[in-house]
Parts: structure tokens; C-alpha cells; sequence
């Protein structure tokens, strides 16, 4: 897995700042959050694709884990063991979300709406605009597939393809064995090869 | 005893090695088409990561802001939790201690304080009583009786003829 530290950051590490966490420093709490709120917003985002969500459930992770924090052993990475607070933060909520039946409509999808087509703003990234616009519709059509898979199976897909995490990292995160993460990942990719079969081919 | 979507998944992801690989491979049907998925499955990978791997979060310092903040807002610490796990664990310890040294007392009363009091025991000054001998040079015509009744712990001493009671058996 990769880490967000700066060549700074690299000096102090991991476990050093978790042991000062651990003796009440916040400021070490702060340093973990810039480290890490990158990857874990990111991570969050791709399972509820919208913003605001992935921002407040990210908040809530870190909250968790702060007040957690005593109870981290150091078995696993930090970030192993954050991973596994934000997945269980998220997965619930995805749950809660789909018992509730709300929101079928993710971020991209409204934003594509909202755009003026008479609108004089013009991106500033070098991209050509039907560049950006065939982004957005793959961006929007993997989102969508993604979306038809169980909050387990999206977990499990992500951290493997995203994340490039090991089976028994996986595992660990979600409390399952690594069997049941193959099997999961099995699944997934099943679903997804149909579902973006056009997409990727094109790639 | 791996399932054949563990040894699949394995297989893509290029984890199954020696002879497992070996026996997998030889257990596929088409291997053709199967080499074919495998190619597919990492193109997937590879568009997931290119569409997925790049999201950044808007305003990063913000976040950081709005989390210290809020946890100064909550006042949550970490030692709080540990400190609201110590007093229960002790109370639970407490509350052993305090059980068994209760039932300790409770024996130790009803063993010497209760079988003091037991109305079936008769008195030390009753049997003074009824083990004296009257005197039949004083008491010629003395008879002395007792009467009990358990249920209502009522003991009633009967004399007839009796001249004095004898000093050395009074009640002390």
C-alpha cells in the first residue's frame, strides 16, 4: 500500500505518532489525518459517490477513531486498522441508505445536469471539453455499475483494485476470512466485466 | 479446501503458484477462453484504478479544521474512554468481592448468632433448673415442671411445694 507522507513526515513514524495519540496529543491526531484523509475521502467517496456524504462519514471515521485510538495494539498497520473503522462507518450507512431507499442519483449524474450549456466559464486543465466530457461519462458509468453491488462486494472491489491491498488485508478490514474476500471479489468482477465490458474494451 | 472462485480469483490475481497452479490450470475447459477473462479482469483493474485512483478531496486543510474543532466541540479524548473502562470493570470486581464477603457474614451469623436464638435450644437458666435436685428435707413436697411451645417460643416453668429456690441454681 501507498502512504501520503512527505519526505518530512517520513521522519516521525507511524507508530510514534499512534503511541502520542495514545497519550492524548492531538496534534499527533492531526499529523494521521493529514496522512491519511486523502486516500480514506477518496476511498469513502468511490463507495457513496457523493461529496458531502463522503465528507461527513469521513469525519465521523476519524472521530472513532480518535476516541478508539487506546485500543489500537499495533497487530496491524494504522492504516489497516483505520481502513477497518472506515468500512464499517461506511458499509452501515450504505445499509441504513438502502433500507431507507433513498437517493438513486450520484454527484456526477447531477452536476452533468446543472452545467449551462450557455455557461462562459471554461475549465482551465489543458483537457479539450469532449475530453472531459467522455470522462465524465465513464466516470458516471463505472459509478453506476459500482453501485449495483452490495456494499460488501463494493468494499472488497475497491480496496483490491484502488487500494491494491493483499487478501488477508482485506480480510482483516471487513472481519471476514480471506476465502469469503476471494469469493466477494469473484463476484464483483463478474458483474462489473459485464456491466463495463464497452468501456474498458475501448480503453 | 479452496472453492473454485477462491482458486479463480487467486488465479487472475496471479497468487495460485507450483502445483496448485498446475492442477487449476489443467482443470480448466477452455483455457483459451479463460486466458481471455483473465485479460479482461485486468483491464477492469486497470480502468478502476484510472477512473477511481484520482479522486481528491476539495478543501483538505478545511477538513482537518472542521475534525479539530469538533472534536474540541465533543470534548472526546481518548482518555475519557479509557477512564469510563476502568470504573466499570472495577465495579464488576467490586461487586464480586462484595457478594462473597456478604454470603461470609451471612454464615457466620446464621452458624453462631442464629443458633443461639433457636427456640428448639433451651436456656441455660432452664436447665439450671430442672437439672437441680430439690432438697426433700426443705422441699418435702416439691415437683417442678416445664412446658414448651416451640411455635411460639414460650418456655413455662411450673413449681409447686417449693420452699426458696436454691441460691447456687439461681440464674446468673
Amino acid at each position: 500500500m501507498q502512504t501520503e507522507a512527505t519526505l518530512a513526515q517520513a521522519d516521525v513514524s507511524e507508530m510514534d505518532l499512534v503511541k502520542r495519540c495514545q497519550a492524548g496529543d492531538p496534534e499527533a491526531f492531526d499529523e494521521l489525518v493529514t496522512r491519511y484523509r486523502t486516500r480514506i475521502f477518496g476511498m469513502i467517496y468511490n463507495m457513496v459517490h457523493n461529496e458531502q456524504d463522503a465528507w461527513d462519514l469521513a469525519q465521523d471515521s476519524f472521530v472513532k477513531a480518535w476516541k478508539s485510538i487506546k485500543r489500537f495494539r499495533g497487530r496491524s498497520s494504522f492504516y489497516t486498522w483505520i481502513y477497518r473503522i472506515v468500512m464499517n462507518v461506511t458499509i452501515d450507512w450504505l445499509r441504513k441508505k438502502q433500507v431507507k431507499g433513498v437517493g438513486a442519483e450520484f454527484d456526477d449524474a447531477i452536476q452533468a445536469k446543472q452545467i449551462d450549456p450557455a455557461s462562459k466559464t471554461a475549465p482551465k486543465a489543458g483537457a479539450l471539453p469532449y475530453e472531459i466530457m467522455e470522462r465524465s461519462e465513464t466516470r458516471t458509468r463505472i459509478d453506476n455499475a459500482i453501485a449495483q453491488l452490495s456494499p460488501d462486494h463494493r468494499a472488497v472491489i475497491l480496496m483490491k483494485e484502488i487500494e491494491e491491498m493483499q487478501y488477508h488485508e482485506i480480510a482483516e478490514t471487513l472481519g471476514c476470512s480471506i476465502g469469503m474476500v476471494m469469493s466477494r471479489l469473484f463476484y464483483a468482477r463478474k458483474k462489473l466485466q459485464n456491466l463495463l465490458r464497452d468501456v474498458y474494451e475501448n480503453i | 479446501m479452496k472453492t473454485f472462485e477462491e482458486k479463480w480469483t487467486a488465479w487472475l490475481d496471479g497468487q495460485l503458484t507450483g502445483k496448485e497452479l498446475i492442477e487449476f490450470e489443467a482443470s480448466l475447459p477452455d483455457k483459451a477462453a479463460a486466458k481471455l477473462e483473465k485479460r479482461d479482469a485486468k483491464k477492469l483493474g486497470a480502468l478502476l484504478k484510472r477512473e477511481l485512483g484520482t479522486h481528491v478531496i476539495a478543501n483538505e486543510e478545511f477538513f482537518s479544521h472542521q475534525l479539530r474543532e469538533r472534536i474540541a466541540r465533543e470534548n472526546v479524548e481518548p482518555f475519557r474512554e479509557q477512564a469510563a473502562e476502568v470504573p466499570t470493570w472495577w465495579t464488576v470486581r467490586r461487586l464480586f468481592w462484595t457478594g462473597t464477603a456478604s454470603l461470609a457474614l451471612f454464615f457466620v451469623f446464621a452458624v453462631f448468632v442464629m443458633r443461639e436464638k433457636n427456640p428448639a435450644e433451651q436456656s441455660q437458666y432452664l436447665s439450671q433448673i430442672l437439672n437441680a435436685r430439690v432438697d426433700p428435707v426443705v422441699s418435702p413436697n416439691a415437683t417442678v415442671s416445664m412446658f414448651e411451645a416451640k411455635g411460639d417460643r414460650v418456655t413455662v416453668l411450673w413449681t409447686e411445694g417449693l420452699q426458696s429456690l436454691p441460691a447456687d441454681y439461681a440464674a446468673k
